[in-house]
């Protein structure tokens, strides 16, 4: 939810998702390509700071999406430096800090190039951009009545709470486990009247085997990709440069 | 008049065993406004459904344009292009993520190009006054949007009949006007426009012929005004009198107003009082 409501506010909300495909894919290119610690934390800022300031993604927002994968990757890091080896000892894997270094910061360009790229495009957006690269239709009517279900099994998971606290069914451990049982029984009936309201409702507007929808226009699209292109080689003339130097 | 849509002794059971019409009989004549008035479970929405091909007939006949339906996968397709049906709960109709790309559902269905689609969906969305909503994620409207959403969905598919199911239902008063006044304009360019509703004011006020219905079958139909004044197929249907109708026949009792006036609405009443001279002040 808070991704998709950060991707809806973002200044690039109008900004054609594949411009900003285009300049995600250059970020993950460039960390690829990069090798010494400097240019790759540089990246890591470069892309981070395009999306706090240019794309204007809360900070508190980005911070709370960054921190899960952060955790992991310093995780990782712990384990490329000590763990337990094969005979069951703990002890020093004897990775280089330099080596751990790099790979952190890679993955934190990475992560910063991906981050930019969904925190600023609203998951419609990115279904027409998969549609764009002949992702399989089907996978894509998945992703749709997916993404539209989460939302509708939300409000009514959170109207069922709402109705349970009410008449306190939330009072104790083992009245919130109960209340909570019985809803998640419910709910999966809500399911399944829902998914045959849907069809029902397809059926009524002439449905016949495929979701078809009207693609989105993006009207400045191709100057967008231009820039995105633009600011893309650069990201990656820098990690070129850096790689022969 | 050759009726646009026309059930015939329609029985309908479903898997259940359980009776959702019971020889059920009703003629929906061409570009008027019907009312579908009835208590909980007396078959408004298994009727609404049948006429837009959704359920299928146990026995007895439905008709278009006086020909019998064509259950083929061809005949239903046109029989849907010509009849739209709006749902009651807008969330179980609704399934794309973009407002836009919602509308455009149905018009695609029809196998028409993107540009014809883009025009339709515009026009419905501009229909429903809407036009600035296109590109907005269907789940961050309201209640009352999401309603008017369904209804373009339906419109840019441009039917000749509108079904609405209970389309005033979690509406407040305002969006209840609104909704009032498209369907109005709807049913001036010629559509003709069928809702069910438990609002017995609001269907006498805003319907050309009302249609009772009781234990799966319609037992009246005809001009608002004569049904209107059918206190035992009123109460068999579980409505009571319209408000207006009642309060001008007391009025008319007492001499106030003319017993030959049909005010539809409590607003038309009040207009007609306003008008009329006290001939002597009451104490």
């Amino acid at each position: 939810m808070l991704i998709e409501t950060a991707a809806y506010a973002s200044r690039w909300r109008p900004v054609a998702p594949t411009a900003k495909a285009l300049f995600a894919l250059c970020g993950i290119g460039a960390a690829w390509i990069a090798h010494s610690p400097a240019v790759l934390a540089a990246l890591a800022g470069l892309l981070a700071l395009t999306a706090l300031l240019i794309a204007r993604v809360p900070l508190s927002t980005y911070a709370a999406m960054a921190i899960g994968p952060i955790g992991f990757l310093l995780l990782s890091c712990l384990a490329m430096l000590a763990g337990v080896d094969g005979q069951g000892h703990w002890g020093w894997h004897g990775a280089s800090p330099e080596l751990v270094a790099r790979t952190a910061l890679r993955s934190l360009s990475v992560l910063a190039a991906l981050l930019g790229l969904v925190l600023t495009t609203p998951l419609p957006d990115l279904i027409h951009l998969l549609r764009r690269v002949r992702t399989p239709e089907l996978l894509l009517d998945l992703m749709v009545l997916c993404y539209r279900m989460l939302f509708v099994l939300r409000q009514a998971w959170d109207d069922g709470v709402q109705a349970q606290r009410a008449r306190l069914g939330y009072r104790g451990f083992a009245h919130a486990w109960r209340s909570m049982g019985l809803l998640a029984g419910q709910m999966a009936v809500q399911v399944w009247q829902r998914a045959s309201a849907l069809q029902m409702a397809a059926d009524a507007r002439g449905y016949s085997g495929a979701l078809r929808f009207l693609p989105a226009v993006f009207p400045q699209a191709r100057a967008q990709n231009l820039r995105a292109a633009l600011a893309g080689a650069l990201l990656l003339a820098l990690a070129i440069g850096d790689r022969l130097s | 008049m050759n009726p646009v849509l026309a059930l015939d002794a329609v029985d309908h059971v479903f898997a259940g065993g359980s009776a959702g019409l019971r020889g059920c009989t009703l003629s929906l004549e061409r570009g008027m406004r019907h009312a579908l008035l009835g208590a909980n479970g007396a078959g408004k929405t298994t009727l609404l459904q049948h006429l837009n091909g959704l359920l299928r007939p146990s026995a007895g006949t439905l008709h278009r344009d006086g020909k019998p339906f064509d259950y083929s996968r061809a005949g239903l397709a046109e029989l849907r292009r010509r009849v739209g049906l709006v749902f009651q709960n807008p969330d179980r109709q609704l399934f794309s993520a973009q407002v836009e790309e919602d509308v455009s559902f149905g018009p695609l269905n029809l196998g028409l190009d993107v540009i014809t689609v883009r025009t339709r969906v515009a026009a419905a969305l501009e229909a429903v006054g809407l036009q600035d909503h296109g590109g907005r994620a269907v789940h961050h409207l309201s209640f009352g949007q999401k309603k008017r959403v369904c209804i373009a969905g339906v419109l840019a598919m441009e039917p000749e009949v509108l079904l609405l199911d209970e389309p005033m239902a979690g509406l407040d008063a305002p969006m209840q006007q609104e909704l009032a006044a498209l369907l109005d304009r709807l049913s001036a360019r010629g559509v003709t426009v069928l809702l069910s509703t438990h609002d017995v004011d609001f269907a006498y006020r805003w319907a050309d012929r009302l249609h009772l219905m009781a234990q799966g079958r319609v037992i009246a139909s005809g001009p608002a005004q004569q049904v209107a004044r059918n206190d035992a197929a009123l109460h068999a249907a579980g409505q009571r009198a319209p408000a207006a109708l009642a309060l001008h026949a007391l009025l008319a009792e007492r001499g106030v107003l003319a017993s030959d006036l049909t005010p539809r609405s409590i607003d038309a009443l009040l207009d007609a009082l306003r008008t009329t001279q006290p001939e002597e002040s009451i104490t």
